[in-house]
């Protein structure tokens, strides 16, 4: 009865998407308001109806009724109530209706906003938000459909939404087969729902972009309005990478955080073109230049992030990641290419129009700059995308598939992550509109030679090798060109405000949210550059079988495995499977640590628990491989010394500060210009700007 | 990209012919893989393209550490996808051992195992665990694993001694009699 009364919801919801799409076209075509407000008003019904229907399905999740299909995959009845909850987005079925519910929760909240001054935007928004809500909502009801139950017909069982015979009656399980243990980790219980977050809210940009080059209205309004939503969408959509990271490290069990996979580059291409953006998006509005590059950028944006769901959901790219091959690829295919042939021509129909107001006029000013820092991710782009396309030429060229590993993109980006970091230290320190290597060099050569000395002290106390070299430094430069930058403008402020040093910083920083909350992300950044470098140069790993008593070495540390011990938690589900070792630093003993094996029953599946040990100098990171089941006879470690690695999340924590202060709503976003213009006098005897 | 004084003026011609011949040949080219990812496995009947397999040190074919499917010519390959990660693997893993010690020392069957996106030391303490003796090693590159277009693991595929495919199991086998049967059908 539940599963019938979903369905029926997902589909009120899929038509009342597709009359919202229909009304808001013929409405604007018509010019009758009447039915635009229609439309807009059956797009704020998709956002109840489809969480009803989501809530019906976490209903059936939580209640163990194994007769939906869906919950027969991801639940079992041994697990706790949370991760039941959060299966709803465990599977390939419910995330999809995860995703249409942060669609329609997005899309929303957009139509709620005051339209007043961009009325003529409104119709084509919901159009474009109705088109790809529709699309998620026709693929649900179509071919992932999560409520489809079990039906014993003629002697079989056989999933099916309705009855499939006339005799058939619901086939209900004992058990669920449980949630893949891999997915039962807290970084992976947020990390999805981080990810879609970004995915769908950059829908919202893509929306407006697109109204703008249908209406024709080229200037920087589509930019304004959307800027929060991009920066948001990116704090998501960096989240979700980062949590990802931390889930791999803490769960895969290789010792690292992030694998070059398909599905994690899918999820990072549109990250790079999202960065990219935010920075072209700001010479947009200053300076009136790059309008054809930024739409580019939206266009690129949104169409990777349905082309990456695509290649990995449909399973085009294998992948660990891998979703199980479904129906929903030709599907899928035809709404990336509606995406973007429609996006492309509507762009090259509008090209003329999207004309700068200034012309470049010096290679090193902020924009120029900002342009080099743009082409720097595009050319990363450029080579995780083709990592990602090679296998299938190359499949289709010779017939055998290759898969692309990280040693091609660690080689291939790495000198242009370098050029990012070098542009991060100079780009804030050049001028709008003009600047030369003397004002540039000016304004760097103090913090270039104290990243100097630093690199120095590092090269005769830790490390010789030429990269990691080059990367401290540049890391360096970062730091302290980002701290000097604070330092000036609080400075300047003080002597104008008379201020004490702190005040001024605060209120520096309070005035310009944005810039500093940018500043705070740079040096982020240089942090978890100090972490990559730490784990790509450095990490040093050994494996061995010892018996009990016995050691093994690894640079400065021993350890040495003492027992192993395996007991069923019938609770659970699990059996737990934990070996005990002891940790000695040049000959110090640190403690103990605990490796395990978590092995669920319901799923049939092993998930290893590292024993880890934790500092600003490195990780050792100790994995139980294998065991002799007779007692503690031996037992096999995989172990790794991940030096600095720990930067990457004190980088993580920073970054999720800038960016929220960066991104923390003013009083009215969308009516900044209006105040920009009084305020200007201020800022320019500010040295904000 | 970099903006211009010049009047208004359109996207020229030879631009906007590069722009879609690129996006027209990235779609196709997904379309082509996509459908080639529907068709599912190859099909008893299909002739397997020949493949090599490189073996793992302790798992080589009469001392040689790489072999092709074509030098076991005359003789039925049971070629097994695994991964030191599937756990529905060690289902089978005892059986294929047993049903390869049964054949051994005929000469008419070849096992082989396929590791599939695994790591040697992972892989390795599987075979130890499951005490395997048949030809093991890595599927490199997912080569093989691509050629028979596996969905997962475990797959085992059947190929007669004319390198014609016969027999394709997808998922674990349930007992040694199962695997011997299917081998029965193709020796004299």
């Amino acid at each position: 009865m539940l599963a019938e009364f979903g369905y029926g919801v997902l589909l009120v919801s899929f038509v009342v998407t597709v009359y919202s799409g229909i009304a808001a076209f013929y409405g604007v075509r018509s010019k009758s308001s009447a039915l635009v407000e229609s439309a807009r008003r059956a797009q704020l019904l998709t956002f109840p109806l489809i969480t009803i229907s989501s809530i019906t399905l976490i209903y059936l999740l939580v209640n163990n009724h194994f007769e939906v299909s869906f919950v027969y995959e991801v639940t079992s009845r041994s697990m706790p109530t949370y991760l039941k909850v959060t299966a709803w987005w465990g599977g390939q079925a419910g995330s999809l209706v995860f995703w249409s519910w942060l669609l329609a929760v997005f899309t929303s909240a957009v139509t709620l906003r005051k339209w007043d001054r961009d009325a003529e935007f409104l119709p084509w928004v919901i159009v474009i938000s109705s088109i790809t809500l529709t699309f998620f909502l026709g693929m649900i009801v179509v071919f992932e459909n999560p409520f489809t139950r079990f039906w014993l017909s003629n002697g079989e069982v056989v999933p099916s939404m309705f009855r499939p015979s006339a005799n058939a009656t619901i086939f209900t399980p004992n058990d669920g087969q449980g949630l893949n243990p891999l997915l039962r980790h807290p970084g992976m219980i947020i990390h999805p729902p981080m990810l879609y977050l970004g995915f769908v809210a950059y829908v919202i940009p893509y929306a407006f972009a697109m109204a703008a080059l249908i209406t024709g209205r080229t200037d920087d309004r589509w930019t304004r309005i959307t800027r929060r939503w991009s920066l948001w969408a990116w704090l998501f959509l960096s989240l979700g990478l980062v949590l990802g990271g931390r889930w791999a490290y803490d769960v895969l069990g290789w010792g690292g955080y992030w694998g070059w996979d398909p599905v994690e580059i899918a999820a990072f291409m549109p990250w790079l073109t999202g960065t990219a953006l935010l920075h072209s998006v700001m010479i947009q509005e200053k300076r009136g230049m790059l309008k054809h590059w930024n739409m580019i950028l939206v266009i690129l944006t949104y169409s990777l992030v349905i082309f990456g769901t695509f290649l990995t959901r449909s399973g085009v790219l294998s992948s660990v990641h891998s979703f199980a091959n479904s129906p929903i690829g030709p599907f899928f295919m035809g709404f990336v290419t509606l995406t973007l042939v429609s996006s492309v021509a509507l762009l090259i129909w509008r090209w003329p129009e999207l004309k700068g107001e200034t012309e470049m006029k010096s290679m090193l000013s902020r924009e120029a700059l900002f342009l080099l820092n743009n082409l720097l991710f595009m050319s990363i782009l450029v080579v995780c995308f083709w990592g990602v396309i090679y296998p299938l030429i190359s499949e289709l060229a010779t017939g055998q598939k290759v898969t692309v590993g990280p040693p091609y993109y660690e080689r291939a980006t790495g000198p242009l992550f370098a050029g990012l970091l070098f542009l991060m230290a100079i780009a804030p320190l050049s001028a709008w509109g003009h600047s030369t290597v003397q004002t540039l060099g000016r304004a760097i050569w103090k913090s270039a030679l104290a990243a100097l000395v630093v690199t120095g002290v590092l090269f005769a106390t830790y490390t010789q090798n030429i990269y990691a070299v080059v990367g401290f430094f540049l890391v360096a430069l970062v730091l302290f060109a980002t701290a000097h930058e604070f330092w000036r403008g609080a400075r300047a402020r003080q002597k104008a405000q008379g201020e004490n040093i702190f005040a001024a910083l605060g209120r520096l920083m309070g005035r310009n949210r944005r810039r500093y909350g940018g500043y705070i992300i740079h040096i982020s950044m240089a942090l978890m550059a100090i972490g990559i470098l730490g784990i790509e140069i450095f990490q040093t790993e050994t494996q061995g079988t010892v018996a009990s008593g016995e050691k093994i070495a690894i640079g400065d540390y021993v350890v040495e495995y003492r027992e192993l011990a395996s007991w069923d938690s019938p609770g659970e589900g699990v059996n737990y499977t934990r070996a005990v070792v002891d940790i000695y630093e040049n000959g110090i003993y640190l403690g103990q640590l605990y490796p395990r094996i978590d092995f669920y029953y319901d799923s049939q599946q092993n998930m290893t628990i590292p024993g880890q040990r934790s500092t600003f100098r490195d990780d050792l990171y100790i994995l139980l491989v294998d065991w002799q089941p007779v007692s503690s006879i031996g037992a096999t470690f995989k172990i790794y010394v991940n030096p600095l690695v720990n930067w990457m999340w004190i980088g993580s924590i920073t970054f999720l500060f800038g960016l929220i202060y960066a991104a923390w709503p003013d009083r009215d976003p969308a009516d900044a210009p209006a105040r920009r213009k009084v305020t200007a006098g201020n800022r320019q005897t500010s040295a904000a700007d | 990209m970099t903006e211009t004084t010049t009047p208004k003026r359109g996207v020229s011609l030879w631009v906007q012919i590069v722009i879609w011949a690129f996006i027209v040949g990235l779609l196709a080219l997904v379309g082509v893989t996509l459908s080639k990812r529907q068709q599912g496995t190859v099909q008893p009947g299909d002739e397997i393209p020949d493949f090599t397999l490189p073996l793992f040190s302790g798992y080589e074919y009469e001392g040689r550490s790489e072999v092709s499917l074509s030098e076991f010519r005359g003789k039925v390959v049971v070629l097994n996808f695994w991964a030191s990660w599937c756990k529905p693997c060690e289902q089978e893993a005892a059986e294929l051992e047993e049903a390869w010690r049964t054949y051994k020392d005929s000469g008419q069957v070849v096992f082989l195992g396929a590791d599939y996106v695994d790591t040697e030391p992972e892989a390795r303490a599987y075979l130890r665990k499951f005490d395997i003796t048949f030809y093991n090693g890595p599927d490199m590159g997912t080569r093989i694993s691509q050629l028979f277009r596996i969905r997962g693991v475990p797959e085992t595929y059947f190929i007669d001694p004319d390198g014609v495919l016969y027999y394709v199991k997808v998922g674990p086998f349930l007992s040694v009699d199962e695997i011997k049967s299917v081998i029965e059908q193709k020796l004299p």
